[in-house]
């Protein structure tokens, strides 16, 4: 996690004493008492601005903040990552969180940054695909922990040399510093990071929401990661690794002229190395050659051959509004990392366990003129896909944002939307709210549009509506195929039976009017009900032989269940008929 | 006692003994038999009910049912059940005349309502689903209920000067005014060859809507003093009323007077028994008395013995099903439309009971003697 953690750290004093960007705007109103304010304290009073509110929610967002920084940690060396995560209740609403990872492990040194001092984040986003922070951090959990329950956080940790450590971490939140203490030597060896905390005022449950759902969703877009997981009535899930190998890192690229603000510009010319504004900016940005320059030259009245550092706010104002004006090449796109059809396959297949499963990675392109970003879907049916209430099985729609589920908000986020403005009957699919289903939406950008502080829900940028909205038409117009057919097969099932069941009544009725062979009569009457689906089974057969023909052709769709496919043939024979009953 | 009428032969529904109707079960029963061994789906044949299939003969002034015929076929999806059902109908009723048994619809029901093996499914669900069942058989092999040993149950009573036997009971003889203030409770089968009606001197029959009527009638001595025999219908005529009813009046050569509640339940009620409902088309002839005359209540009474203050406001259902009824062609006679359109106008309907308003005695005294009296009916 050292590594990590590292670059988490503020790098310039300014951004030391103003703190997170959350805490930005208030500052300003704050000023001179401000500087008595930590961000611990700042934290203390606001943590529901960072997204932990709600009981069941902070308990997964929790979990979701140590996961997080276990399988970057891991990524960052090269070390497939393998999680393990433990929820014990204490008593009411009372629980302590488990979480294990085969990491890297931190020094001594920066375990104190990791778990216990609440970072800054940098002013500028990074134009990198990351998981990104969407809550509070590590550190943000340790604060909660204590805040609840006045107990310090225990921390084993151990490199790959030297012996593993243990101590109690707790923040002085005056001074947002981490206090160590207890801290031992062990002498077994420990390869990863270990973390125990104890928090009250959550609550466990097995919703949607809750912790089990995220790390089968994350175990589901990480298919390099191996998650197992006891929850606190002592039931243990393992979502096994489905890829050995470390995916590609994403590389961080240029900011585009098209995706900056008048603020990223007055942060971005502080730290610049550039000794002019046209320095500073051909340096600085993607897709800005000399003829760029030129065209900011033309379009600004102050001099570009100026020290950026002395770049005033009017003056970056300027150059926004030039930059909105010219022409620039979309944005490079070769910097995303798609998790790959392949491997959205074999995780889905292992974890989910559907009937039909077709995947689809769109290629990537760009929204806002400035953002790169990449769609991936699965449209996976029957068996366990969907998300069953009661005895039913309803649409499940699987959203992430570079690989990190997002559970919240689902109402406002484009990625439901796309899903629901789509005509799925013209797919042969009727009442897809009502159908086992589950459709995997994985958004990656080197910036997530999100909707809000709470970064569970992306923002209906038009371009990103619309390429979600193809790629779910592709896929969609597949799984239709097999959807279709496969209800009609069913129904033909139920016909079968429908009218089996009757068949013995009848029979001995007539037998007791009619002195017939009961017997006899029963044998006739399979017969014809079998000659009569037989009939509808055939036009069936022959549609089904040209759905799989057109899915065979494409790699990317599974069909799973050959079970049923035994059954169909054998239930197509009459003979077996009578055999079958006596089963 | 003064002369006894002379009695008619009644036109019985049919002369067919139970074992014939037993025979035409199994007919239709072996019919299928022989097509399911020759792996042809099986087939049963019925009359088509309901409004579509339901005829107004103005001639003989009752409703028939139509020629459309239904069938009913194990292989169709939508069918398939209600073929189960009809063969354990057919199973059940068989039994019951080779047994002499006679059952109520509500009996057979439970009798046959079980679980269907290695299912959940109960091979009836509820009356509702047995009772159409029964119909269809009825149609199929052109009978009625009574002879297939079924019954509803009973519901109506009969009072007055009129001697019965009942063969089917000791050959029990008695008297209708004879049984206490009660009368004679109606059963269900009153068919001749049961119930027979030996004689009576009364002059018409009075049929009565409401128990209360019905009672107050019999405490004032209204069948005595005016010489009539009375039959309370207790609401919607059931069947063996019905039959009691055309058989009275056929039979024993009485006129037949209804009174109802002046609202269209109430005339409905009275059509039904004039001239047989949609439900039962099938069975308007052995039924229906289509010379039935109707004594009110009716709008006009409203003015003629100042009950404007005991009227009440009909209600919305009452609204529509009063225009449904102006539709029907048995009710396009004059007065009929006048009294239908004149309810409609004042939005009025008048009970039976709010004659009491004038005097507990008035109905006895003088509403219906009056009416009667004069002649004051409706076709």
């Amino acid at each position: 996690m050292s590594k990590l953690a590292e670059e988490k750290a503020p790098k310039t004093k300014k951004s030391d004493e103003t703190g997170s960007e959350i805490i930005h705007g208030a500052a300003e109103k704050l000023e001179g008492q401000f500087k008595e304010h930590s961000v611990a304290e700042f934290f203390k009073k606001n943590k529901q601005m960072l997204g932990m509110y709600g009981k069941v929610r902070t308990l997964t967002m929790i979990i979701h903040e140590y996961v997080t920084n276990s399988i970057d940690a891991c990524e960052a060396v090269g070390i497939l990552p393998t999680i393990d995560v433990k929820i014990d209740e204490l008593g009411e609403e009372y629980y302590e969180v488990t979480v294990t990872d085969n990491g890297p492990g931190i020094s001594k040194e920066n375990v104190g940054k990791a778990f216990g001092k609440l970072l800054a984040g940098t002013k500028f986003h990074r134009m990198i695909q990351s998981r990104g922070q969407q809550g509070i951090g590590a550190s943000g959990c340790t604060m909660l922990s204590q805040m609840t329950t006045g107990k310090p956080v225990k921390v084993i940790t151990g490199k790959a040399q030297g012996k593993a450590i243990s101590l109690e971490m707790t923040i002085d939140p005056r001074h947002n510093e981490p206090k160590i203490t207890d801290l031992k030597e062990l002498d077994k060896e420990f390869h990863g990071t270990a973390v125990q905390a104890k928090f009250k005022g959550i609550l466990y449950r097995d919703s949607d929401q809750g912790p089990l759902e995220y790390l089968k969703r994350t175990a589901i877009a990480n298919p390099h990661t191996q998650i197992s997981f006891r929850d606190p009535m002592g039931q243990k899930f393992t979502f096994k690794r489905t890829h050995n190998e470390m995916p590609e890192l994403p590389e961080e690229i240029k900011p585009h002229p098209k995706g900056v603000t008048v603020d990223d510009i007055i942060s971005m010319s502080k730290v610049t190395k550039g000794r002019s504004v046209s320095g500073f900016l051909s340096n600085d940005f993607d897709r800005m050659g000399a003829k760029g320059i030129e065209e900011v030259k033309k379009r600004v009245k102050f001099d570009m051959s100026k020290d950026p550092k002395q770049l005033a706010w009017d003056e970056a104002e300027e150059i926004i509004k030039a930059f909105k004006d010219i022409a620039f090449i979309a944005p490079t796109t070769d910097a995303l990392r798609p998790i790959t059809e392949e491997q959205i396959k074999n995780s889905l297949q292992s974890i989910v366990k559907p009937d039909f499963l077709t995947v689809m990675t769109r290629k990537p392109t760009v929204y806002k003129g400035g953002f790169p970003f990449q769609v991936e879907i699965a449209i996976a049916y029957g068996g366990g896909a969907g998300r069953k209430i009661a005895e039913e099985t309803h649409m499940e729609i699987m959203r992430f944002a570079n690989r990190v589920p997002l559970l919240f908000d689902q109402g406002t986020c484009a990625l439901t939307k796309a899903v629901q403005t789509i005509d799925w009957k013209r797919y042969d699919i009727k009442d897809i709210e009502n159908t086992p289903v589950t459709v995997f939406v994985n958004f990656i950008s080197v910036h997530i549009p999100y909707t809000g502080a709470g970064k569970q829900a992306i923002a209906d940028e038009d371009e990103v509506l619309e390429e979600i909205r193809l790629a779910l038409m592709q896929t969609g117009r597949k799984a239709g195929v097999y959807i279709s057919h496969k209800k009609r097969e069913a129904e033909n099932q139920l016909k079968r039976l429908m009218f089996y069941k009757y068949i013995p009544e009848i029979a001995r009725a007539l037998n007791v009017i009619t002195k017939a062979d009961e017997n006899k009569l029963k044998v006739n009457l399979e017969k014809m009900v079998m000659q009569k689906l037989k009939l509808e089974e055939a036009k069936d057969q022959e549609e089904l032989k040209k759905a799989q023909d057109t899915l065979a052709s494409d790699g990317n769709s599974v069909i799973v269940d050959k079970s049923d496919k035994k059954n169909l043939k054998r239930g197509s024979k009459g003979d077996n008929v009578s055999e079958k009953k006596k089963e | 006692m003064a002369e006894t009428k002379k009695k008619k032969e009644t036109k019985t529904t049919q002369k067919v003994s139970p074992k014939e109707i037993s025979g035409r079960i199994t007919k239709t029963a072996e019919n299928m038999v022989d097509q399911i061994n020759k792996l042809q789906d099986p087939e049963f044949t019925t009359m088509q009910r309901g409004k579509s299939n339901v005829v107004w003969d103005e001639q003989k002034g009752y409703l028939e049912l139509g020629e459309k015929e239904i069938t009913r076929t194990f292989l169709n999806i939508a069918h398939a059940r209600k073929f189960m059902q009809t063969a354990l109908i057919m199973t059940k009723t068989q039994d019951y005349l080779n047994h002499n048994k006679t059952a109520s619809i509500r009996e057979i029901y439970y009798e046959l309502k079980h679980t269907i093996e290695d299912t959940k499914e109960n091979t009836f669900e509820g009356q509702d689903e047995s009772d159409p069942i029964i119909v269809d058989l009825e149609h199929s092999v052109d009978t009625i209920r009574e002879k297939l040993n079924l019954h509803a149950n009973p519901k109506g009573t009969l009072y007055g000067n009129i001697t019965l036997l009942d063969r089917m009971h000791h050959n029990d003889k008695f008297n209708a005014s004879k049984l206490g203030r009660g009368g004679w409770s109606i059963m269900s089968r009153v068919e001749p060859e049961e119930i027979e009606l030996t004689d009576t001197d009364a002059e018409y029959c009075l049929v009565v809507e409401t128990e209360a009527i019905f009672e107050r009638l019999i405490e004032e001595g209204f069948p005595k003093d005016n010489n009539c025999i009375l039959i309370g219908t207790g609401g919607q005529a059931a069947r063996g009323t019905r039959r009691l009813i055309h058989r009275v009046h056929n039979e024993l050569d009485l006129p037949v007077y209804v009174f109802t509640d002046g609202d269209p339940y109430g005339w409905y009620i009275y059509s039904v028994i004039k001239q047989g409902s949609m439900a039962l088309a099938a069975h308007s002839e052995f039924m229906s008395v289509p010379d039935a005359k109707y004594i009110g209540m009716t709008i006009e009474d409203i003015k003629d013995y100042k009950l404007e203050a005991v009227t009440e406001q009909m209600k919305e259902g009452d609204i529509k099903r009063a225009k449904e009824m102006m539709a029907y062609p048995w009710f396009q006679s004059k007065e009929w439309q006048s009294e239908l359109k004149l309810a409609l106008e004042q939005k009025l309907r008048i009970e039976q009971q709010a004659l009491a308003n004038k005097k507990l005695d008035f109905v006895a005294t003088h509403y219906l003697p009056e009416k009667i009296k004069n002649k004051r009916f409706l076709p």
